[in-house]
């Protein structure tokens, strides 16, 4: 990790000094995941391919300042794209959160992963893929953004809550809800999936 | 990148299994790079060469500079040399006796520093020109001899030459 961190940092600094190559392979090295969670998080590609861009756009012109003391740059670049994706809904008005999501129980889901390994589940990838997705782009953002974080980008509670801006407990309290709020979703879908 | 901390599980929800497995193929467009690496050429234009040739224009200034600093000298050297001004009357003399050297009566620097200086003909007693080595016996100590004095403004002899040595 230290590695990373450190190329990162050396790659910035070529970046500012005019060098062409490091912002390219530093684009390259941070674009995917945060073009994913873009995508996940807003559900339109054209929107993430523009949150991508003016991310890297505010880290070249340095709108965005990043501080290698203050941690990972991947986690500034998903910090700064979440915030451009809520001036984005903002302006939009295009929130979409699920009914009665902050009625229900904080309980985790574990259990619903218990067949999961069976060889019809693996047939049935894509088709669950999508309704995953469905299920995510229905939960409220702020619930997206810490299951997307965990689930997706496998990063901690630490991380997603400086990610977010939030405390750790309020992270923990998000996923487990959205975690809930999902399970409910994809109920049905799993039913039907398991009896077919 | 390795993310994982303590608080991680071991494992993540299955559920999402099939997901990582399609978005992991998913990358911004390519035109987005493209896009970028184009702001970054208009934000970061390519330096010119630190050492190059001169143009017209860096060749005329530094001709310029030459010339400035050739007269420049020039007028040095002309305002050290020191400047003999000579008398209507004596310049005939001095014209005579052109091959004879001057003997220096004062420093260097003070005959060069002087900004007025005269020449002056004049009988020199011989018995004053023995310490210069002009021959001086019993029978020619009372004569004098005819000498070219260079004299400062304020008087004081600052060079000599003998146009006559009998």
């Amino acid at each position: 990790m230290t590695t990373t961190t450190t190329t990162d940092t050396d790659l910035l600094r070529r970046m500012r000094s005019g060098a062409a190559d490091a912002f390219a392979a530093l684009y390259r090295r941070h674009q995917g995941p945060l073009y994913r969670f873009a995508l996940l998080r807003c559900g339109s590609a054209d929107t993430a391919a523009d949150v991508v861009q003016e991310t890297f756009m505010g880290l070249l012109t340095e709108r965005f300042r990043f501080d290698p003391l203050r941690g990972q740059l991947q986690h500034f670049l998903f910090g700064v794209a979440r915030n451009l994706i809520l001036k984005h809904e903002t302006a939009s008005h295009r929130h979409q959160v699920l009914p009665g999501t902050d009625d229900e129980d904080e309980g985790d889901s574990p259990e619903l992963a218990a067949d999961d390994a069976c060889p019809l589940a693996r047939l049935l990838d894509n088709e669950a893929a999508e309704e995953v997705r469905r299920a995510l782009a229905l939960l409220a953002p702020h619930y997206r953004d810490a299951v997307i974080l965990y689930e997706m980008h496998e990063l901690s509670y630490a991380e997603i809550a400086d990610i977010c801006q939030v405390d750790i407990g309020t992270v923990r309290s998000r996923l487990s809800r959205g975690r809930a709020a999902l399970a409910k979703r994809l109920a049905g879908w799993r039913t039907a999936a398991s009896a077919a | 990148m390795d993310t994982r901390h303590i608080d991680k599980p071991a494992n993540r929800d299955p559920l999402f299994d099939a997901l990582r497995a399609e978005t992991n193929r998913l990358d911004t467009p390519r035109r987005v790079e493209a896009d970028l690496l184009q702001a970054f050429a208009r934000l970061h234009p390519p330096r010119r060469r630190r050492f190059h040739a001169p143009g017209l224009r860096g060749w005329l200034l530094a001709g310029g500079l030459s010339g400035l600093v050739a007269g420049a000298l020039a007028l040095t050297v002309a305002l050290q040399a020191p400047r003999v001004e000579v008398a209507p009357q004596a310049r005939a003399v001095v014209a005579l006796d052109e091959s004879a050297p001057f003997i220096a009566l004062d420093s260097a620097e003070r005959i060069a520093a002087e900004p007025a200086p005269r020449m002056v003909a004049a009988d020199v007693p011989r018995t004053s020109l023995a310490a210069l080595g002009v021959p001086l016996t019993p029978e020619n100590a009372g004569e004098s001899v005819r000498a070219e004095l260079l004299v400062a403004a304020d008087g004081q002899p600052l060079a000599l030459r003998l146009s006559t040595i009998e």
